[in-house]
């Protein structure tokens, strides 16, 4: 069996706050690190190579989009179990929405050969908070999907049973594969590489594909392929110093009550 | 006029620190200042004062055993910074009351409250800026302690393996005497000759003093006053207990952040081989380990049941069963090929003593080594609930936790007594701690009252045997007032008297923390008794 | 060619553009004096250095594509997500009031979409709607996304809406880009503000990112549908309009593949011994006293319809089991509203409450540090208040 983990680098921390004497933005975003929903989906990947029976070996893939740095979380990825790497990195990618991004991801899939048989991302990412890659790359590659999963109950003879949120509650869905899920972040904790998993990684390729190695369409790439635009950012304001609620103990309460009832409570 | 508050139900917390022993008290404030605190030292004249910050502590240096509770939290401002012209370090003054975590975070952002820093503070401040990431290298379990209160102690973690105690990184403390005279101290400005130490206070007062004679072990250390020919002045203040003046300020010498910092969890089917695993790596990683942690069977035992216990613990990582001791490495190196380099040594050591390098985890993401810190203090928190669980059935049982270092040859003879001890009194116990220094925690776990009462007389005869073997009482914790009876087995009464005898130079009225380090009558003077005259002096 | 453009005339060569991005994708270099930002080749357009300049000499150019027939789009849709017995949920009501000011300003109609039966029409034309398109095919009844997919991009395809909104609900979410995948076109996602430029007719679709920290404004200016989620309760839903009119239509599902995922069904969730889930939460210190005050508690946490929390020492004492225990050694709580009950504030206790949303501390201590985590805050007996609030909540229900 083959297994799509797609992932993504995101800052180390999502912290933004406004310089009061330039007004700019700051995002001191340190270095990048594994989202962490994708962590959490590479390790449902990897229980799954675990658990695989010796006729039917599971092999893990990791995918991303991003800059050549990208290339050491990939690496990092291969040190805990998956087995390769491809990384899509070009400047033809630079500025995509998820539109764009799920264009290229779908070529990164079709470059592992052989169709992958369950596509594995995270319910989202800590830096867009879209949710969106999933479902569309979901599409662009005609495979169902099943978002939000907190558990994968069973996956037999080529048919998967996973516990996923709903709005009416937890549902426990079936379906075949080929099949992609997103996954939430508690359902499983990513393993940490062992000292032989660090070194093997060491000298694993990741396979960097441009554009072009892609067979990309330039058009539907990057900034030109993106219908959105984002034409402002801006640090939401924030309430400075707590309110007073004075009075006496009753009239202390009867405010909390309208408070509280102007939150709907 | 600063508020002094009778002792009331409200100030209850404030009778117990984290040792769970509850003491009294009459009356409690807290200072802002230092001007404030000698105010308050001249209004409860004579009574006793004991002196407290975020009781943290273990040994139950900030418990009060009766009059004035001095608590110092509030003194909490971030003094100045100054560069040294020689080794470019930066050394950062704060109150007694800044809390490590918050310090931690400050030096991390770089945003240190600088309000009414002088022109020389604010030109330190810009290079710090610049400068690379900085930090301060003492890190004890409980990051929530306040710097006072760790000088206090002189305060260890898991990276003393590398850069020793607190004491080390104290460059200058300014001291409030119960006199009320304060005393400046600058690191190589007042030394000793040979045992005589002469110090002058800031209004012309001078103290002549004789230090104790005894010769401290030459391991690691936190038990009674730091003394050796010609120390430095500074040394004698931090790890004294409070019993000697009141920190009002503390310079900390801070430390450039490594570039690259990993740990690795090494895990072994069984104890000697993470004994001898220890004693294999130490020398092969040199100073490139800055911590060597050590779990028992016992501890991860706790941990698998706590993850499966407990949602705030369900975030720990699954240890396999045959996991059985665990030796956690720090590695600090200045690059990520310096620390392969490390981590195939600590591979080879794996080897050697029968282990496989496969069972490791390393963690090089701040994800992984947040992980990595919570497996490691998960396992105190663990036990510590426990305890609170089994206190509920029998308000006796409290913490029975062991503070005892050795030398490096050692390090399996204690194992072998504690493993035989506990035995023998049929207890059970969780065992971690500060392998690298041959330090371990030994807890004893007690299930009744007659348990703990094994426990307390196990942990006599472990001082007098670790003292034998070289070896200190108390490592890190300090002695407070939970640990005076280990320190006599370890000096024995003429060592005490002499110590007292200092204090009282300092301290005329013995009214600053008594019963820390020894009981009260003793600081006053009067002769140990006999009975505790223990052993320990062979 | 489009990419990161720095203005040489008014860079100042400060670094900040530097320091924002996250992948050494601009430099600043140059002689002293004459120090200008670069952008190189590892830019990802992220923008972050836009944002970061002080003195606007960084844009993000881009070669505007050929705008595809905009003007033959026309008018609004809100995609009308139905509960088990085919009533809209609430957020649809919602958008239908928001919906109906943008094409009003647009000049435009407002189309519900109710996969349902048109009975429950008549609500959606009073909120607002012109017209309502209802299918009531009995494969739509199991929210599969592949099914609404085909039969709304079918219904856009033909009919040509230039915006559609829908509710950022669980199946929301899913829906919305898989359509957005189909039809090519941009999606917002989670939007608390929308506004649209009536001449241009570009929405403004503004959303949090990075946790809430940041907030941006996102365009579609060349693709058709605009569309974008709103969460349940950005919007208020407009009171209904009984005479208004509206036309009702029912449409065919159409050519729809079979669904592929099967429900075994559906857990509604039980109250657990967890916080984390909770909304509001009510967390209690040794501040309250005793033991005995703790059913006082817990009827307030009913009243409230939420659940109850404490500090670690609440625990060690054995007023509550350590599931309630809320901080660094207990569990991280994100509630809407955390009323905060006789609670110091140690720094670990601090650490678990951050993620609240509202904090409101009742603490006799003016100087109690819990006090610098609230929005409000209520000097005094804690018990006292505690009382007085729960009877008025009483007499309230």
């Amino acid at each position: 069996m083959r297994i799509l983990v797609c992932v993504k680098a995101v800052p180390g921390s999502t912290e933004v706050k406004m310089d009061p004497k330039t007004n700019t933005i700051v995002r001191d975003g340190g270095s990048a690190v594994l989202n962490p929903f994708d962590a959490s989906a590479l390790e449902v990947a990897l229980a799954l190579k675990d658990a695989a029976a010796a006729g039917d070996p599971v092999r893990v893939t990791v995918l991303s989009m991003g800059i050549p740095a990208t290339a050491k979380i990939l690496r990092d990825c291969i040190a805990r179990g998956a087995d390769d790497a491809i990384l899509l990195s070009d400047r033809a990618f630079a500025g995509a929405d998820t539109l764009a991004t799920t264009y290229a991801l779908s070529l990164g899939a079709a470059a592992m050969g052989e169709a992958p048989d369950l596509v594995l991302c995270g319910k989202m990412a800590v830096d867009g908070d879209t949710a969106q890659i999933g479902p569309e790359l979901a599409g662009a590659l005609g495979i169902p999907c099943v978002a939000d999963v907190a558990e994968l109950v069973s996956l037999a003879d080529g048919a998967l049973t996973v516990r996923h949120a709903t709005d009416a509650g937890v549902a426990t869905v079936e379906l075949a594969l080929p099949a992609l899920l997103t996954v939430a972040k508690d359902i499983a904790q990513l393993r940490m590489p062992s000292i032989a998993g660090v070194r093997a990684a060491e000298d694993a390729p990741v396979r960097v594909l441009s554009a072009a190695d892609a067979g990309a369409d330039s058009a539907r790439c990057g900034l030109a392929g993106s219908p959105t635009q984002v034409v402002r950012s801006f640090v939401p304001e924030r309430s400075g110093a707590a309110e007073r609620v004075e009075g006496t103990a009753a009239g202390q309460a009867a405010k909390l009550v309208d408070l509280l009832g102007g939150m709907g409570l | 006029m600063i508020d002094i508050h009778p002792l009331t139900a409200d100030f209850e917390d404030y009778l117990r620190d984290e040792s769970r022993t509850v003491g009294s008290a009459q009356s409690i404030s807290f200072p802002e200042s230092e001007a404030e605190v000698r105010e308050i030292l001249a209004r409860t004249a004579p009574s006793p004062v004991t002196l407290q910050g975020a009781r943290t502590g273990l040994a139950a240096g900030a418990v009060p055993e009766g009059g004035h509770v001095m608590n110092l939290s509030r003194m909490n401002r971030y003094r100045g910074l100054h560069v040294d012209g020689e080794t470019g370090r930066f050394h950062l003054c704060v109150e007694p009351g800044v809390i490590l975590s918050e310090l931690r975070k400050r030096l991390a952002k770089r945003e240190i409250p600088a309000a009414d820093w002088d022109e020389a503070s604010l030109a330190a401040l810009a290079r710090f800026e610049q400068a690379p990431a900085q930090f301060f290298p003492t890190d004890p379990t409980e990051a929530s302690a306040e710097l006072g209160g760790m000088a206090a102690c002189n305060a260890s973690g898991a990276r003393s393996y590398r850069y020793g105690a607190m004491r080390a990184h104290v460059s200058a403390v300014r001291v409030v005497l119960a006199t009320g005279d304060v005393l400046a101290l600058r690191r190589g400005e007042a030394r000793a000759r040979g045992r005589r130490l002469d110090l002058t206070c800031e209004d012309g007062r001078s103290l002549s003093l004789d230090l104790p004679t005894y010769v401290m072990p030459a391991v690691k250390n936190a038990s009674g006053y730091y003394v050796a020919d010609d120390m430095d002045a500074v040394d004698l203040f931090v790890g004294s207990d409070g019993t000697l003046g009141i920190i009002t300020e503390l310079e900390l010498e801070l430390l450039p952040v490594p570039a690259v910092t990993w740990g690795v969890s090494c895990f072994f089917e069984d104890e000697s081989q993470a004994l001898d695993f220890t004693i294999a790596a130490r020398p092969v990683l040199g100073g490139r380990a800055a911590a060597f942690e050590y779990f028992d069977g016992a501890a991860l035992s706790i941990l698998r049941r706590q993850k499966s216990a407990s949602a705030a613990f369900s975030g720990l990582p699954q240890v396999p069963e045959r996991y059985r001791a665990c030796v956690f490495v720090e590695l600090e190196c200045d690059d990520e090929d310096q620390a392969l380099e490390s981590l195939d040594a600590i591979g080879r050591a794996m080897g050697e003593v029968g282990a496989d390098e496969r069972d490791t985890w390393v963690a090089r993401t701040d994800v992984d080594r947040e992980c990595q810190r919570f497996f490691r203090h998960a396992v105190p928190e663990s036990v510590n609930m426990l305890i609170d669980e089994r206190r509920r059935t029998d308000p006796v049982i409290t913490k029975l936790g062991s503070d005892m270092s050795v030398p490096d040859d050692r390090l399996h003879d204690v194992v072998a007594l504690y493993r035989r001890t506990l035995a023998e009194a049929g207890l059970e116990s969780a065992a971690w701690g500060h392998i690298g220094n041959n330090h371990l925690h030994v807890n004893v776990l007690p299930r009744d009252a007659a348990d703990y009462a094994a426990g307390k007389e196990l942990f006599k005869r472990w001082a007098a045997e670790v003292t034998a073997m070289g070896g200190a009482v108390s490592a890190e914790h300090g002695v407070g007032k939970m640990k005076r009876d280990f320190l006599l087995t370890m000096y024995g009464p003429e060592h005490i008297a002499e110590m007292a005898r200092l204090k009282r130079r300092f301290d005329p009225e013995v009214r600053l923390n008594r019963g820390n380090l020894f009981a009260a009558s003793e600081a006053e003077g009067q002769p140990v008794p006999a009975a505790f005259a223990a052993k320990g002096d062979e | 060619m489009s990419g990161l453009v720095v203005d040489s005339e008014r860079c100042i060569g400060c670094g900040r553009c530097v320091r924002a991005c996250g992948c050494t994708g601009i430099v600043v270099e140059g002689p002293r004096g004459r120090r200008l930002a670069r952008p190189t080749d590892a830019c990802i357009l992220c923008a972050s250095c836009v944002d970061a300049c002080p003195v606007d000499a960084i844009s993000v150019e881009r070669e505007e594509a050929g705008a595809a027939d905009l003007a033959s789009y026309s008018g609004y849709w809100v995609f009308c997500q139905t509960d088990a017995s085919g009533a809209p949920l609430p957020v649809a009501f919602e958008l239908i009031g928001r919906a109906r000011e943008l094409a009003d300003a647009r000049g435009c109609r407002l189309t519900a979409l109710l996969p349902a039966a048109a009975n429950g029409a008549a609500p959606l034309i009073a909120a607002g709607a012109d017209e309502v398109l209802c299918c009531a095919d009995p494969r739509l009844a199991d929210d599969d996304v592949e099914v609404f997919t085909s039969w709304i991009c079918h219904l856009a395809e033909e009919r040509r809406p230039e915006a559609i909104l829908y509710g950022a609900t669980v199946f929301g979410r899913v829906l919305a880009p898989a359509v957005a995948q189909r039809l090519q076109t941009g999606l917002t996602a989670d939007c608390t503000v929308l506004d649209v430029d009536a001449q241009a007719g570009l929405l403004q679709q503004t959303r949090p990112a990075f946790g809430g920290n940041l907030m941006a404004t996102i365009v579609c200016p060349a693709h058709r549908p605009q569309m974008a989620t709103v969460r349940p309760g950005v919007f208020s839903a407009p009171a209904p309009d009984a005479s208004r009119t509206g036309s009702v239509e029912e449409v065919a599902l159409g050519d729809v593949p079979d669904a592929r995922v099967r429900s075994l069904g559906v857990e509604t969730a039980a109250a657990q011994d967890t916080l984390t889930d909770a909304d509001v939460l009510v967390v209690v210190g040794r501040g309250i006293g005793s033991k005995k005050n703790i059913p006082l508690m817990q009827h307030l946490t009913d009243l409230l319809g939420g659940k109850l929390g404490c500090t670690r020492p609440v625990v060690e004492t054995g007023w509550l089991e350590y599931w309630h225990q809320v901080g660094q050694t207990g569990v991280s709580v994100a509630p809407k509203v955390l009323l905060s009950v006789g609670v110091s504030g140690a720094v670990q206790h601090l650490a678990g409450i951050g993620g609240a949303e509202t904090v409101i501390a009742i603490n006799e201590d003016p100087s109690a540090p819990i006090f610098n985590a609230a929005h409000y805050r209520v000097e005094g007996d804690c018990i006292e208040v505690v009382r007085e609030l729960v009877a008025r909540l009483e007499a309230r229900s």
